[in-house]
């Protein structure tokens, strides 16, 4: 026999993994307090409690086409409150990856779509990347006790590998040297892969597990290709 | 915390593999060994710190581990007056910049998000903010701007670290 879990109709429901404590989403008892802690309530309409609502009673589509699921941080301060336990945060996420790819607002699917197609979220073509990284790595190589500071490619057997957030290499390419700096001073063993170099995972914002794997995937690949000892977590 | 959370599910072999070293790791370590040294007397500003989420609820969630102590210990090394934003570690607010909000076009609902944080940090009196994560530092970064805030530097944790080595 089925067991019925609850009257209406949700896909977001059923797609939308538990968390590690055993919890469903029909045990909402609508007391409100994820919305108390939520610093997003009351702006532009939204409202946990509310957007666990519209999944129990099957609003699948309200969801989906409203601007809620974007406007929400996915900070999990609902899901840190609330006593049953509902993985809110994991609803909202379920329902991006629910919105057809060509209406994810902003640079979300945009720059996923560009990760899969170029290694880096920005499209940026792979001589570009050497010769910004090199530009700035020289100009580090310039500050006193910095000289024979050099920027390690695609170094084989290297300890740690270091991918980089697009925004530094795109904008803020001054925030580039810290960890560079802290690498020379300690004699890190260090390397930056010229190809697939993108550090962030936009595959998580935009609900795109299939994206999201492929881009770890690349990560993996790298440690292989160069025989790394250690990753550093990109964020 | 995207890449830990994908290989842990589709990846899991990589742990036996390969080691994995977070960004608290890594100055820890270095620290710690004496790798590297650094001169705490460099910075004289109140510096407060910012707990991201990803590196605490949401890792206490998936990884069964927040990082609320290891950041908290590498600022113990960088400042002599640095404060803690209130309420902090896992019950704090988020910057309004994560889950990718920096990337959609809802640019006014993010920075009224934020007025929380540029509250906290109001409170405060801190001449500077750190964090150690890219999204927060974007978003601070522009709430501050927002709320005329701007003298009001925020920098990442590695970056205070390297702001202060001692080099010979």
């Amino acid at each position: 026999m089925d067991t019925i879990t609850s009257i209406n109709k949700s896909e977001i429901k059923e797609k939308a993994p538990l968390r590690p404590i055993k919890s469903l989403t029909d045990m909402c008892m609508a007391c409100g307090t994820c919305s108390a802690g939520c610093p997003l309530t009351g702006i532009e309409g939204f409202d946990p409690r509310k957007i666990v609502r519209m999944v129990l009673f099957g609003m699948d589509k309200e969801l989906i086409e409203s601007k809620l699921p974007w406007l929400c941080t996915m900070c999990g301060k609902c899901e840190y409150a609330c006593p049953m336990g509902i993985n809110i945060a994991n609803l909202i996420r379920t329902a991006r990856g629910m919105v057809e790819r060509e209406n994810v607002p902003g640079m979300i699917h945009k720059g996923v779509e560009l990760g899969l197609k170029t290694g880096n979220n920005i499209g940026l073509p792979k001589e570009d990347f050497i010769f910004i990284i090199e530009d700035v790595g020289e100009e580090l190589a310039g500050e006193p006790g910095f000289s024979d500071f050099k920027i390690p490619f695609d170094k084989k057997g290297a300890n740690l590998l270091h991918t980089l957030h697009n925004k530094l290499v795109n904008t803020q390419n001054e925030d580039l040297i810290h960890w560079w700096k802290i690498f020379h001073i300690a004699k890190e063993d260090w390397t930056i892969p010229s190809q697939n170099w993108e550090g962030v995972n936009w595959g998580l914002f935009s609900g795109d597990d299939e994206a999201m794997k492929c881009f770890v995937g690349r990560i993996v690949e790298n440690m292989e290709k160069l025989e790394i000892t250690n990753l550093m977590y990109p964020e | 915390m995207a890449t830990r959370y994908g290989l842990q599910k589709w990846y899991p072999d990589f742990f036996d593999r390969f080691g994995a070293l977070t960004v608290f790791d890594l100055l820890m370590e270095y620290i710690k060994s004496g790798r590297i040294k650094l001169d705490k007397s460099k910075i004289t500003q109140r510096v407060a710190y910012h707990d991201p989420c990803n590196y605490g609820r949401k890792s206490e969630e998936l990884f069964g581990h927040g990082f609320y102590e290891e950041p908290r210990w590498i600022l113990d090394q960088c400042v002599s007056d640095w404060v803690d934003l209130y309420p902090s570690k896992g019950n704090q607010y988020c910057c309004g910049g994560g889950g990718g909000t920096l990337l959609t076009p809802y640019r006014e609902e993010r920075l009224y998000y934020g007025r929380r944080k540029i509250e906290q940090i109001k409170r405060t009196g801190a001449e500077m903010v750190v964090v150690p994560c890219h999204s927060c530092h974007g978003q601070i970064k522009a709430a501050l701007e927002d709320n005329g805030m701007s003298d009001i530097p925020v920098k990442y944790l590695w970056e205070i670290v390297a702001d202060i080595l001692i080099v010979d």
